[in-house]
């Protein structure tokens, strides 16, 4: 009879088996306890990937195919929802001419909502897991992300401007203004740490309560006869919790790693408002005088 | 015995944090809650819109939970792997 917790340790969600790519495939970092490899890949969480990515598209595709312009289909309708809400928080958080963060939040949000809800059907599980369930990957989108703002923010404030904005807040004066450049810094570096971890922990927690309710409709089913029946309880306990996990946690993680990607491309331009207070380069378009209305 | 001792650490380390995390988890919800209570009472007509925003603030509290839960999770297999051989 083995133990529960080396059971844990032996079989446990989120030990991906891993193809070694360049050097020994024992040679890793051993920090700590934790052994991190520095030259593989994780087959599982690519393959999960692959198959999230291959839906995306085919539903993106589907739409695409049967687009109506009078009268929308269901699927074109959500979509057209989710992208018109995604237009306008990105209009209202970043600016309005900052067309092109649009399909990169759209995709981003999207993408996670599918991976999230394919983690919904019972998939053999050494070889796909659920593709934000692993580090590395959400991390990998986190960097991404954070790399495009840099980019962005260097190119709206310019060189100087980018240097400048880690010399927040703007109204102190200079000599406290150099004692916060650390914390700017710091905040700059979290941002993707957070934003990775947010999303890998809540998919992984998910993933380590089923095994948990697992383990104990495993352990009730048998033991004595009296505990027996807490088998059955623990079925109707991991439909409810995957339901949970997959449909409230997993849309409201994906929605929120959209917002926050679109909300750093806001705060990529902070000073830029400051200095252009009152004479805005894009005025809004004067309302025409005539009576007759635009639709 | 050195195992069993780092073993009993490593669990009563992961369940302080995941007791420590539930407090504060607990504490953002609640707040979260009764903000939007405050809310909706003062402006019914808003309820919907404050709903939503209501539960992007307990996601976004809820992860700090269970990035605690995965992390302490993590931690006590590295351990038990240590240990273990």
């Amino acid at each position: 009879m083995r133990s529960p917790l080396g059971y844990l340790a032996d079989a446990a969600p989120g030990t991906h088996a891993l193809l070694p790519v360049c050097g020994n495939g024992s040679q890793s970092l051993n920090l700590v306890a934790l052994r991190f490899y520095y030259c593989g890949i994780t087959i599982d969480t690519l393959v999960s990937t692959l198959i999230a990515i291959l839906v995306t598209l085919l539903i993106g595709w589907l739409v695409v195919r049967s687009l109506q312009h009078g009268t929308p289909g269901k699927l074109q309708m959500v979509l057209e929802f989710l992208l018109d809400y995604t237009r306008g928080l990105v209009r209202e958080t970043v600016a309005e001419d900052a067309e092109f963060i649009i399909p990169i939040a759209a995709t981003i949000g999207m993408y996670i909502l599918i991976a999230n809800w394919i983690d919904f059907f019972p998939l053999p599980a050494p070889l796909i897991h659920p593709a934000n369930a692993d580090l590395n990957q959400t991390l990998a989108m986190a960097i991404v992300v954070i790399l495009v703002v840099q980019g962005y923010s260097i190119k709206v404030l310019g060189p100087l401007g980018y240097l400048r904005r880690f010399t927040k807040p703007f109204e102190l004066p200079v000599p406290f203004r150099v004692l916060f450049v650390p914390l700017n810094i710091i905040e700059e570096l979290v941002k993707p740490v957070t934003l990775a971890l947010r999303l890998f922990g809540n998919m992984f927690a998910g993933l380590l309560m089923v095994y948990l309710i697992g383990l104990l409709i495993s352990a009730a089913a048998s033991g004595p006869l009296l505990v027996k029946p807490l088998s059955a309880v623990g079925i109707g306990l991991l439909i409810l919790w995957k339901a949970f996990d997959v449909f409230f946690v997993g849309t409201i993680q994906a929605f929120i790693f959209m917002l926050l990607t679109i909300i750093y491309f806001g705060m990529a331009r902070e000073g830029l408002e400051e200095e252009g207070h009152g004479h805005d380069p894009h005025p809004p378009a004067p309302v025409p005088a005539t009576g007759h209305h635009v639709s | 015995m050195n195992h069993a001792i780092a073993l009993a650490g490593a669990l009563i380390g992961a369940g302080l944090a995941l007791g420590g995390g539930a407090i504060g988890a607990a504490i953002g919800d609640g707040l979260a809650g009764n903000a939007t209570i405050a809310g909706v009472s003062r402006q019914p007509e808003a309820q919907a819109r404050l709903q939503s925003i209501m539960f992007i603030i307990i996601g976004l509290v809820e992860a700090m939970y269970f990035i605690n839960l995965a992390l302490g999770f993590y931690f006590i297999v590295g351990v038990a792997a240590a240990v273990g051989g």
